[in-house]
């Protein structure tokens, strides 16, 4: 009883500051649909906790926390995967746009330009 | 097939060269006539700008450092907007001299080859041979000087590496040659010779563990880039 209690309340608290975050626009609606994913699971899975020892039988797996170890590492590397991929986009955009605007600026402030 | 090497650009990338920089383009401007020289400035601290300015040069600023290559790529961009056919890449700190420009363009004009490269493999530390040497094998790129900053590229040459493939490499060396090679590329090298830096250092090898990063680094980026093994199209001399 006192488990249910305790991990109901951990995962809606979880799923609550998420979806808070996304309805404040703090999150950027591409990431919001992973997010909206994983308050869901946090969600269910707080309140029917017994729901990956049903998992882990089905699976044939001996030790249920071990199942929702795996799992959850296993979407944490997948983010953080997602994020470097990002990063690195960016990071080319950004040098891409730093030398844009060298050539830009080039063009445009030839005139204005004492030492020239 | 004869397809004028004019107009060519220089472009030297220069971070923090005020000493150097200035007598680098007067050298190259009584060496060649019908040049314009290029002068990326990579958010230097110092009068690099200025310096560059008043020599005669054309400055590029870009708004904060993209080290060495984001600023020869910079260079590339420009030259490929404003329709140079031939660019050469040097170093700022007065390693290569502006007379073995000629013998860069002269080759690039005579023979079939899209890329030459200035070459002085007797530079440099047992350290330096010894990194060469593995890349060489890693790579499969039979070249002598890997790490090079005296380039001639042609106009299909510098298409490529303007490209946003080439915009996340680093250093003018072992990435933007296997994306050379890869292309198809016919790549040269010919004989030069180089000064010892006059100011500064090496930006690759500067300390161990600037090497042990640098050798990382190129070592993935040669097994990520690595080609299945065709017959190589360069050719060395």
């Amino acid at each position: 009883m006192s488990y249910q209690i305790t991990s109901s309340i951990l995962g809606l608290l979880l799923a609550g500051i998420i979806l808070w975050l996304i309805r404040r626009d703090h999150l950027h609606s591409h990431h919001a649909l992973w997010w909206l994913l994983v308050a869901l699971i946090v969600m269910v899975l707080g309140i029917f906790p017994r729901l990956i020892d049903f998992l882990a039988y089905q699976l044939g797996v001996n030790y249920p926390p071990t199942l929702l170890f795996i799992l959850g590492m296993g979407m944490i590397l997948i983010k953080v995967i997602s994020i470097d991929l990002h990063q690195s986009d960016l990071e080319r955009k950004i040098r891409r746009l730093a030398q844009k605007l060298a050539i830009l600026t080039d063009d445009y402030g030839q005139d204005n330009n004492p030492d020239d | 097939m004869t397809i004028s090497i004019q107009p060519i650009a220089i472009l030297i990338p220069a971070k923090n060269e005020v000493n150097t920089v200035g007598k680098v383009i007067a050298a190259v401007k009584t060496c060649l006539i019908d040049v314009t020289v290029v002068v990326i400035d990579d958010a230097s601290q110092d009068d690099t700008i200025k310096i560059a300015q008043s020599a005669g040069a054309k400055v590029l600023s870009l708004p904060f450092s993209l080290g060495a290559w984001g600023a020869i790529q910079t260079g590339l961009r420009y030259a490929l907007k404003q329709g140079f056919n031939t660019a050469i890449t040097m170093d700022a700190d007065g390693q290569h001299e502006a007379n073995s420009i000629p013998i860069l363009l002269k080759r690039i004009a005579s023979q079939p080859c899209d890329v030459v490269i200035g070459a002085y493999p007797q530079r440099g530390s047992w350290l330096r041979q010894v990194a060469w040497a593995f890349f060489r094998r890693l790579s499969g790129i039979p070249l002598t000087d890997l790490t090079s900053g005296l380039r001639a590229y042609n106009r299909t040459a510098m298409i490529l590496l303007a490209a946003p493939t080439a915009t996340l490499l680093d250093y003018q060396d072992m990435g933007v040659l296997m994306l050379l090679h890869k292309a198809g590329l016919r790549i040269q090298e010919i004989p030069i010779l180089m000064y010892p830096r006059t100011s500064g250092h090496s930006r690759i090898f500067s300390s161990w563990w600037a090497v042990s990063r640098y050798m990382l680094h190129t070592a993935i980026l040669c097994l990520a880039k690595i080609k299945s093994s065709k017959k190589p199209k360069c050719h060395t001399k």
